[in-house]
């Protein structure tokens, strides 16, 4: 790549933080398209603890303030889920755009412009975890870490939404179409529910146990639930942080194992 | 109505819904997702929840049976609300046009649309209802079950149709479908639709009991919980759900008649 | 009583119709006699579209009166429907059915009875010469192909009149000579026809009246001959050898005055029309100027339009 060369690593930074810059104004800039997913997150999580309160008596269930706290984690996972909705969409039209084939003549390193194009979702991901905690403590959610667990969930939550929007590039570069990204999302939410998301692995039998035994999403939120629950420990936020991120390094290896892949076609 | 003007409304509305009902087959990626949000509420609630069937005084043990009618009200829901996303389709290309330009009694373009979204509920009931025997569900309330299940089905469709239509023939574009969606989902979910009355506690209890979709789902679920009388579809746990589903299917449909002639201001 | 049927098949009587504060039709006069072809001719928004959906029904007027096959618009639109056909603007065709299918269900629409409704439909699909494709889906249709459909779907129950809301727009030339030759041959056989067009050509050549619409009002109405004739003189060109232009000028001022030309032509306004032509060759031939090339201009549609409206309605 002789064009690369030409170019200085500092001129690449600036170009990865300006990328970053518009993307994050474009995502906090479409209230109609934000507000959805920062309002049924909360609604559901009202309702279920409405619904679900009776049931943290039952065998299997931890020992929980109310089933609002239990649910908690849920909320952040899910609600990011919702969130990335929009940044989903964003990425379709881009495709349409023709965002790829830039992609693919750009001079600056393509893993940051990447990233630089995905920071918008992730600090509206955080944002999103910190509205959840913030709204929901006072009403019985305590976060048992307290506030150093409370950050660290705000961070999942930022990497969590970079995972879904790296995940969702891979698979706009593998397909280049806008269709099959929006087509891939109800998918996330088939694994969402077939976690412990929402109740506790304990409770469940059958292949829907065993599915959620295998689901990295479950690990995921119980990391999560741990610091709500019970408190800072060293591998609930392990599991809080470290599973997103792998996922996130695996979705950007696909992508740009793919992003080489069609260039080598040309 | 005269006999005649009856047949003629009859025969236009049964040509409007066989148009429709075309769409299933020819552009299958449109009614799959209908067909799919049903099973996989029933197979993730069913599964998720699965626990909760162990808390004193639920009415049944098995969570499939409880979660089956919620996934086929839901699905019913939605077949009734699709035919408003096709209305504010026809009514942006100008097929709409084309049916209210033509002699055939207005009634016969809400009527199509309603047979439509029965027919779209029929089949929903057919596969699903197979798929939840597969997974463990029982009519434990015997034949009878299957009917009031049916009954709040297409009651449900009925009622979210009217809405749709009406909605739909006021925004005339895809605002109508965000306000659908959005008041559907929160009708279906402030009522019993993922624990039984009884055992809800707080603000949702209060909502609950005074959302008539708590006394359509106590109807759907009739044939499959056991109730006071021992098993048998009881009078007393139906016929609310039967008066919900008449009153509001008045009220919606005759909104939606209402909204209609709109389309002529 | 507006049930009574009068004997003009069209009849807008101060007919408005507003949107909020726009005046999309600002009150408009006009009566097609049977067996006429009737053009609205104006540019987009101009007010036609708004003007045919009122007299086909598909929109109430605010104010004013429109009788269409002897009944009122807004009291009795079940007997409008019944009489009249119509093809829209945007050719409403559903893309996922076949031809034949559409022409079922208008048939159906329109009370066709059970029994005939195969025949009538292969018989109007012959008629638009669309037999072949009359089991395609519509969408894989040319857009001459679908308004041929869309003009089988509006004769469907054999209607007196006919609507036609920009037929031809955005069809290639042979489909819209395919599309012209079709509605002369409706008229011919005694269909009332009214028409929108944004094409001067297309009101020339094919309405027997046009009503130029600009900001919903009629600002011009008659037959297309007679209107330009209002406008002005025709214009003629003659080509003469170089050493004659000044005989041949002083030739032409008899007859009018001279009108900016291309280098090597003269051109004179002819005062008295066309019919002057004759004298025009006499007095030239008498006073020796060798004729090389002779042409006339009548004023077109456009200037018409223009003289009408102040703009022009096609290119600038």
């Amino acid at each position: 790549m002789t064009v690369a060369a030409a170019h200085s690593p500092g001129l690449a930074l600036r170009q990865v933080a300006a990328l970053a810059r518009r993307s994050t104004r474009e995502t906090f800039r479409q209230p109609a398209l934000v507000a959805p997913s920062v309002i049924f997150p909360l609604f559901f999580a009202a309702l279920g603890a409405s619904s679900f309160n009776r049931a943290t008596s039952l065998p299997g269930f931890p020992k929980v303030d109310s089933f609002l706290q239990f649910s908690l984690a849920a909320t952040v996972v899910q609600g990011v889920l919702f969130g990335s909705v929009t940044g989903a969409a964003a990425l379709a039209t881009d495709i349409e755009n023709g965002f790829l084939d830039r992609l693919l003549a750009a001079p600056t390193p393509r893993t940051g412009i990447l990233i630089g194009r995905l920071a918008g979702s992730a600090i509206f991901g955080a944002a999103q975890a910190a509205v959840f905690i913030a709204v929901l403590w006072p009403f019985g959610a305590t976060v048992r870490s307290g506030v150093p667990g409370a950050a660290v969930m705000v961070l999942s939550g930022g990497i969590v939404a970079l995972a879904i929007g790296s995940l969702m590039s891979a698979v706009a570069i593998r397909t280049g179409s806008a269709e099959a990204v929006q087509g891939s999302f109800p998918l996330l939410f088939v694994l969402l529910f077939f976690s412990s998301a929402f109740f506790p692995r304990e409770t469940m039998s059958g292949a829907y146990r065993a599915i959620a035994d295998a689901n990295p999403i479950s690990y995921l939120v119980e990391g999560l639930r741990e610091l709500v629950l019970t408190g800072y420990s060293g591998t609930a936020v392990l599991q809080a942080i470290l599973i997103p991120l792998v996922a996130c390094a695996a979705a950007v290896m696909l992508a740009l194992r793919s992003l080489r892949r069609k260039l080598a076609a040309r | 109505m005269s006999g005649a003007s009856l047949r003629e409304t009859v025969r236009s509305a049964r040509a409007i819904s066989v148009r429709n009902l075309r769409g299933i087959v020819r552009l299958p990626s449109a009614f799959m997702p209908a067909l799919m949000m049903p099973i996989f509420t029933m197979i993730a609630f069913a599964g998720t929840f699965a626990a909760i069937t162990k808390l004193p005084g639920f009415p049944t043990d098995r969570s499939v049976n409880w979660f089956m009618p919620l996934g086929i009200c839901f699905g019913s829901a939605f077949s009734g609300i699709g035919q408003g996303f096709s209305a504010i389709r026809d009514i942006q290309t100008g097929f709409y046009d084309r049916l209210r330009m033509s002699p055939a009694p207005r009634a016969s373009i809400i009527l199509g649309a309603l047979l439509a979204s029965w027919f779209r509920a029929l089949l929903l009931n057919l596969v699903v209802v197979p798929v939840g025997v597969l997974l463990g569900v029982r009519f434990t309330g015997g034949l009878l079950g299957i009917l009031t299940l049916l009954a709040a089905s297409l009651g449900t469709a009925t009622m979210a149709l009217g809405w749709g239509l009406g909605l739909a023939y006021r925004f005339r574009d895809m605002r109508a479908a965000a306000v659908m969606q959005l008041t559907m989902f929160v009708v279906l979910y402030l009522s019993s639709a993922q624990m039984p009355l009884a055992l809800i506690s707080g603000w949702l209890h209060a909502v609950a009991r005074i959302n008539p979709m708590t006394n359509i789902l106590r109807l759907a679920r009739e044939g499959l919980v056991t109730s006071a009388s021992g098993g048998n579809v009881a009078w007393a746990n139906t016929w609310g759900g039967l008066v919900a589903i008449v009153a509001l299917s008045a009220l919606t449909l005759t909104f939606a008649w209402r909204s209609l002639d709109r389309l002529s201001r | 009583m507006s049930g009574h049927p009068v004997q003009a098949p069209i009849v807008a009587e101060q007919l408005v119709r507003t949107f909020g504060d726009l005046r999309a039709v600002d009150g408009i006069d006009m009566t097609v006699d049977a067996g006429e072809i009737f053009g609205f001719l104006g540019p987009n928004g101009a007010g036609k579209s708004t003007a045919v959906r009122m007299l086909t029904t598909l929109l109430r007027p605010t104010s004013g009166r429109a009788i269409v096959a002897g009944f009122d618009v807004a009291t009795h639109p079940d007997e409008v429907r019944r009489r009249i056909g119509v093809a829209l603007q945007d050719a409403a065709i559903d893309p996922l059915m076949t031809g034949n299918e559409l022409l079922r269900l208008q048939a159906v629409l329109y009370g066709i009875p059970s029994g005939k409704v195969k025949s009538r439909a292969a018989e109007l699909l012959e008629r638009v010469g669309l037999t072949a494709a009359a089991d395609r889906r519509v969408g894989t249709y040319s857009g001459g192909m679908r308004r041929r459909l869309d003009l089988a779907l509006s004769l469907i129950h054999e209607p007196t009149v006919l609507f036609l809301d920009e037929p031809t727009t955005g069809l290639d030339p042979m489909s819209r000579m395919t599309l012209w030759e079709e509605v002369r041959r409706l008229n011919r056989e005694g269909t009332t026809v009214l028409l929108t067009t944004q094409y001067l050509e297309e009101a020339d050549q094919l309405a027997d009246r046009i009503a130029i619409i600009d900001k919903g009002r009629i600002v011009r109405e008659g037959r297309p001959r007679d209107l330009k004739a209002e406008v002005g003189s025709p214009t003629l060109l003659v080509a003469v050898p170089r050493e004659q232009a000044d005989a041949a000028r002083a030739v032409l001022q008899e007859f009018g005055e001279s009108r900016p030309t291309a280098e090597g032509t003269l051109g004179v306004g002819l005062r008295d029309g066309a019919r002057a032509v004759t004298d025009v060759v006499r007095r030239l031939d008498e006073a020796g100027v060798r004729l090389q090339h002779l042409e006339i201009n009548e004023p077109s549609l456009d200037d018409v339009f223009a003289e009408a409206t102040g703009h022009r309605l096609e290119g600038e």
